[in-house]
This record gives C-alpha cells, structure tokens and sequence, in this order.
C-alpha cells in the first residue's frame, strides 16, 4: 500500500536560521502518527510544509501520491494551532461553508456537519452563533469541520491544546475513529500523554531536528527502564549489580533509603533484582517502573524543562 | 472557480447580515427625505414675523416697503404691524424706540416681539432705509427692500419727468433675453439636460471614490478577523491565495454594488417620478457613446486596484493600529482626487486634470469625472491598459506576499511588509 504522506529530506531555512533541518519520515494509511517535540522544535513549520502552505528550502514532500499538496488538499482536513471561527456563523453554516471549500455541494456540507454535530452531542447548539458557545464547545466544532468532508488524511496541530479533560476524552475518541474508518491522522503535540496512548508511529523533534522516528514501543525502549529498592541498607552496595547503568538514593522518613536504578538498554531486571536479594541486604519494597514516551521525550530531546 | 464563488457568497452574506449594512442602505433614502422634508418642516413651523414701517420721507414708501418686506425672499411671509412706541419725530428717536420692541425687552400692544422694522427717511436727492431685524444671517428683508425702494424712486422720478403710465410700464417689462449655445449641447442651445453630463461625470467619480473606501474597509477588517481568529491559515489550506483574495474582492463588490443599485433605483424612481424629461436626460447620459461601459471599466478597475492593495495590507496586520500605520499615507493619497474632480466641471480639458489622469491610482476617478468631455478613445485604451497592468503587477506581486503576511505571527513589521512585496517573498 502506497504510504499516504513521505517527507524527504526537508529542509527550511529562513535566512541564516534553520527551522526544520533534513527531516525525513513515511506515514503509512490507517496510522495515528504523532509530531512530538518542545516548542520551537519545528513541528508547526513541519506541518505548513506538509500541507503546501510553505515550500521547503530543499527537500520533497508527497501528500497522498501528490508532489503538490495543493492537488490534494480537497482529501485533507487541517486543525491549525490557535484556533477560531467565523464567530457570527452558525456551527451547521461554519462547518457547511469550510466543507464546501473541499469539493463539498453546499447542501451536502451542511447536512453532514448536522450529523456530526449530532453526533458529537452539539445537536442543540448547531443553530446559534458559535460566539454564544462555550471554548469548549467552539474547539470542538471547529476540529468537526475538519472531519466533514472525509479527509483521507487529517492534520492537526496541537488538537488538544485548551480543552478539558472530557473534552479531550472525546478528541481521543474521535482521533482513533477517524483511523478506524481508513484515514490518517497526523497531529503535533508536546503533551505525551495522549500520544502515547493514540499513536501507532512517533516522530520526535528538538531544534528543527528529527531525532526519533518510530513506534511508541520503541520510543519507550529507548529509555532506561528503571528498578525502584526501598529499605534499610547501604546505597553503594548496588554499584555492581548486573546490568545497572546509574543510581539514584533517597532518604526515607522516619529510616531507610530509596534507590532508583537505572537498567541500561535491554538488561534483565531480575537478575539485577536476583543479585541485590542475594547480598542479603534489608529491601522491603522493590518495583520495576516501565519507561513512559515522556521519559524517552526527555532523553531523546534533552528539552525537558519544556514538556510535560 | 467555485471556491472562489463560494468565498465571495460567505463574505457576501456575511455583510448581508449586519444591521450596518441596511443602515447603510436605508442611509441615502433617509437622507434624501430629510434633506426634503427637513427645509419644510422648519419652514411650517416657523413662528410668523412682524414688521413695522416708519416713512419720514412723505413720499408713501411705507406701502412700498411693506408689501417688500412681506412679500421677501425671507424664509417666512411676514406680516406689517403698526410701528409701537410712535409717533416719532425723527430717525434717530423711531430706532431708540422701536429697539427694546426688537430686542424683546418690550412686546407689541397685541402681544408678541417685532422681528423686523424699517426707517425710512429722505438722504438727499434719495432716500435711505434704515433696516433693524433680528435675523442678521437672513438677507431676503435688504434685498427685497432695495429693490423695492429703487423701483419706486425710478418711478417716481420718471413720473415727475413726465414719463406716462403706460410708457412706464412698458420700459418696466423690457429685460434682455439671453440664449446660451455651445457645440456640446444637443440641439446647440444649452438646456438643463446638456449640463447634465458633467453632473453624472462627477458624480459617478465620487461615487467610486466613495465605493473604494468603503469596499477597502471591509475588505480590510475582514482579512484582519480572519487573520486574528487563524481562520486564514484553514483558508489557505483549502484554498489557494488567487481564489482568497479574489472571492473575498468579488464578496464585498457585491455588497457596495447592492447598495450603490438600491440607492440607483430609488434615485430614478423619484427622479422619474418628479421629471420624467430628467430621467430621459439621464438616461442619455448613460447610453451616450455606451458611457455606461465606460463607467464600469473605472469602476471595475480602479476597484480592482484598490481592493488587492486593501486585502494584502490586511494580511499583515491584526489591530486596527497597524493598519492605521500602513493605511496613513494612503489616505492622504486618497483626498486629493475630491479635490480636482469637482475642477472636471468647468474644466474637463485643464493640463492638471490630464495629467492627474495618467497617475495610476487617479486615474479612474479623474477619467469618470471628465466623462462628460468625452476623452479620445487613444485616452480611454491608454489609460484603462495602464490601469489592468498596475492592477495585474499588483496582483503579482501581492499574491505571495498575501500568504506570506497571513502566515506571519506576532506584531506588524513594517520592514517584514516592504521587503514581502519587494521580494514577492513567500514564506
């Protein structure tokens, strides 16, 4: 199956500033790929490239088999950053009139984002100024109308950005149902929660650069997994066991000592856990942590200051 | 194409909706009917004023000078009261009188203010009226009063001389009749329908000039809401710049042609209503030499120019400040053409008038407003070719930095904006 978007080598420089630097990444039919990365890291640049909005210095993109994105852009649907609509329309006329702009009969639009809204629980708010809703609410019209004419691939920038919980519940909800029909969903964050949770393939950016580009799975397999020893006894008698690639001590109250180690790639943590009961050492509580995509962020990035 | 359309039909209807726009449309009836009825009303209204008449010169000019005074070009008939205060022995004592009645420190015996009197006493071989009003703006009362008192001593002097009656009427009635003929005019005398043309001329300039402001605002805040709102970048995914500019160009032509076409019809209903043989000569106007198709070039045109220009500064700009910054000079540009278009009546053919025609941003104003002079068909291919190439060259060089602005974030740089078209930089 021909991937649906292949960025190659793209490079875009404005002056003597580099703001995406030899990006390269395939996204294949059916994914939720999630643009990870600090601000400033490139992802908004990434994605105007992507949708032909800026050209790239160098480099090539191919949306949907199309080296022009704009021969496309009827089969894509696009969430930018800072949100707004035409705050005097109505959602069913504001989702019906962008519907139109991608090859939508007006009519056509118009019922569609009445089933939508429906859908989505804003059947009694359709046919009042979008002024007159709620942040919330407005959002998440506004991300409807990127859905109403059956994008094939859906690029949303930061879509969860200003909603709350529940709202967000329901963006998930939404994200994997739009994969589960057959399009692709990209969309940029630095909240790794959610793509952690959403995405099939993460690709990482820090200064304009890709520095991860892959599976959740193998993002996570890129940070330690770490083995957590509470107890009674002397921190520096862990320094050798197998395995162990750095460790961190803290003291308990009212005694005793937590220790944080650290596993290098692909060490058992068994044989690690094996040895330390085997020096008879005083451990009453041990726990092996998994690493999150906010620790490989933070490894792979070096920006953790900036994520969360 | 259809996006386009479909651009031009939300922004269309989006003006459609606001009270402003039927204010705006109800506007020139409303004033029209104020500007009727308003001088009337005052009129009906007007409180009648009296007027006295002192006559020291024994010559009977009181009944002269009073049915002048009644009968003058004052906004309101007067009517002839008795002098209060008299008799008086002379000038000087009637004026001391009869001015606290003036000032309203005294009121007449039946009640009320005098508002007006005359003093009339002989000056020499003349005689001199002494004219006190309380109205110092209204005229109508010397006027009137000047010309009465003149005829009389005419008459009574010609009477004495020896002059009948009869023969006196007569020399009365004679008045010279002059014609005005010019080779412009229809029949090569000059009536009312032959200046008409410099009327519609002007008109239809201050009419673009009007349209383009207006347009040119609407244009630019819209672009600003959606800049600000971040509605442009959708715009720009769904749709490409060309398409942007030109549905939202075309949206609010619509908006100003709907208006401009309410405000025509009501217009030639009432004209052709009131003067039929006006609504013919205007009608002339237009068809002559398809002056109609002329108009609309100018208009089509100098829309066009200052439409692009408006909708690029928008993109760069997200408070009304900013646009002010770039839009100042513009203005100032844009008061010169009033000036000079009301010059093309009298003088459609003067140098500085022609020369105005060729600066691009002038011309279809100054061209409309010497319409009426019928400009050589080389004039009207030149300067409309001019104006298409300025037009096409801005669009050029406005289409990438449309974008280029719309993409931007943060605050206005006047440099960013300059080297944007200088470049026609995309971002």
């Amino acid at each position: 199956m021909d991937a649906t978007l292949v960025v190659e080598g793209v490079t875009k420089r404005y002056g003597a500033f580099t703001a995406v630097d030899d990006l390269s990444f395939t996204v294949k039919p059916g994914e939720i790929m999630g643009f990870l990365g600090p601000n400033g890291a490139g992802k908004t640049t990434s994605v105007r490239m992507i949708l032909g909005l800026i050209a790239p210095t160098s480099g090539r993109v191919t949306v949907l088999g199309a080296d022009d994105p704009g021969q496309v852009r009827n089969r894509i649907g696009f969430l930018p950053e800072e949100r707004g609509l035409y705050r005097r329309m109505t959602p069913v006329k504001a989702i019906g009139f962008l519907a139109s702009l991608k090859g939508l009969s007006t009519a056509e639009g118009r019922r569609r984002a009445r089933d939508l809204l429906t859908a989505h629980g804003l059947a009694e708010f359709m046919n009042k100024p979008i002024r007159s809703l709620s942040k919330g609410m407005a959002q998440k019209v506004q991300i409807l109308s990127t859905l109403a004419h059956d994008p094939e691939l859906v690029i949303l920038d930061e879509p969860f950005s200003g909603l709350d919980p529940a709202n967000q519940q329901d963006l998930e909800d939404l994200i994997r149902g739009i994969a589960a029909r057959g399009a692709t969903v990209i969309f940029s964050t630095h909240v790794m929660q959610h793509a952690e949770r959403l995405c099939d393939q993460v690709v990482l950016m820090t200064k304009g650069r890709k520095v991860f580009d892959g599976s959740v799975e193998a993002a996570r397999a890129a940070a330690p997994r770490t083995l957590l020893l509470e107890g009674v006894f002397d921190p520096a008698a862990l320094a050798d066991l197998p395995g162990i690639a750095s460790l961190t001590p803290e003291p308990l109250e009212p005694e005793g000592v937590r220790v944080s180690v650290a596993l290098k790639p692909g060490a058992p943590a068994q044989e690690a856990l094996r040895v330390a009961f085997a020096k008879g050492l005083d451990i009453r509580r041990f726990e092996l942590r998994e690493p999150h995509l906010h620790d490989a962020f933070l490894l792979l990035t070096g920006e953790g200051g900036q994520s969360q | 194409m259809i996006r386009l359309l479909r651009i031009a039909r939300r922004e269309y209807l989006a003006y459609v909706r606001t009270p402003g726009f039927w204010l705006s449309l109800l506007l020139l009836p409303v004033g029209l009917s104020t500007a009727v009825l308003a001088p009337m009303a005052v009129q009906h209204n007007a409180p009648t004023p009296r007027v006295a008449v002192v006559d020291f010169t024994g010559e009977s000019l009181s009944g002269v000078v009073g049915g002048a005074l009644a009968d003058s070009g004052a906004s309101t008939k007067a009517v002839i009261v008795p002098a209060p205060g008299g008799p008086f022995a002379n000038p000087v004592e009637a004026s001391a009188r009869l001015e606290p009645y003036l000032r309203g420190q005294r009121t007449l015996p039946g009640g009320g203010r005098l508002d007006a009197a005359a003093i009339i006493h002989p000056a020499g071989d003349t005689v001199a009226v002494d004219l006190w009003t309380r109205n110092v703006v209204d005229s109508g009362y010397e006027q009137a009063v000047s010309a009465a008192v003149q005829d009389a001593i005419r008459r009574d002097r010609l009477r004495a001389l020896g002059v009948d009656a009869k023969t006196l009427a007569r020399v009365e009635s004679l008045s010279p009749v002059v014609s005005l003929f010019s080779p412009k005019a229809a029949t090569g005398k000059v009536e009312t329908e032959d200046r008409l043309p410099e009327i519609v001329g002007l008109a239809m300039g201050l009419l673009l000039w009007m349209v383009v402001l207006t347009g040119a605002g609407m244009l630019l805040n819209s672009v600003m809401e959606e800049k600000t709102s971040r509605i442009i970048e959708v715009l720009l995914s769904s749709a490409s710049v060309p398409e942007i500019m030109g549905g939202k160009i075309l949206g609010v032509a619509a908006v100003t042609g709907t208006i401009l076409a309410f405000w025509m019809s009501i217009a030639g209903v009432v004209i052709a209503v009131r003067s039929p043989e006006m609504a013919m000569g205007l009608l002339g106007v237009f068809t002559h030499h398809a002056r109609w198709a002329y108009f609309a070039l100018y208009f089509a045109g100098g829309y066009l120019m200052f439409a692009t220009l408006y909708v690029t500064v928008g993109a760069f700009c997200e408070t009304t400040r900013e646009a002010q910054t770039l839009l100042g000079p513009m203005m100032i540009i844009m008061s010169i053409p009033p000036i000079f278009m009301s010059q093309a009546i009298a003088h459609p053919d003067a140098p500085l008038l022609r020369t105005l025609t060729w600066i691009p941003l002038f011309t279809p104003f100054m061209m409309a407003a010497r319409a009426a002079n019928d400009p050589p068909l080389w004039e009207i291919a030149a300067t409309g070719a001019m104006m298409f190439t300025v037009t096409a060259f801005e669009l050029w060089v406005a289409v990438p930095a449309f974008k280029s602005g719309a993409l931007a974030t943060g605050r206005f740089d006047i440099r960013v904006f300059f080297g944007s078209l200088v470049r026609r930089q995309a971002p």
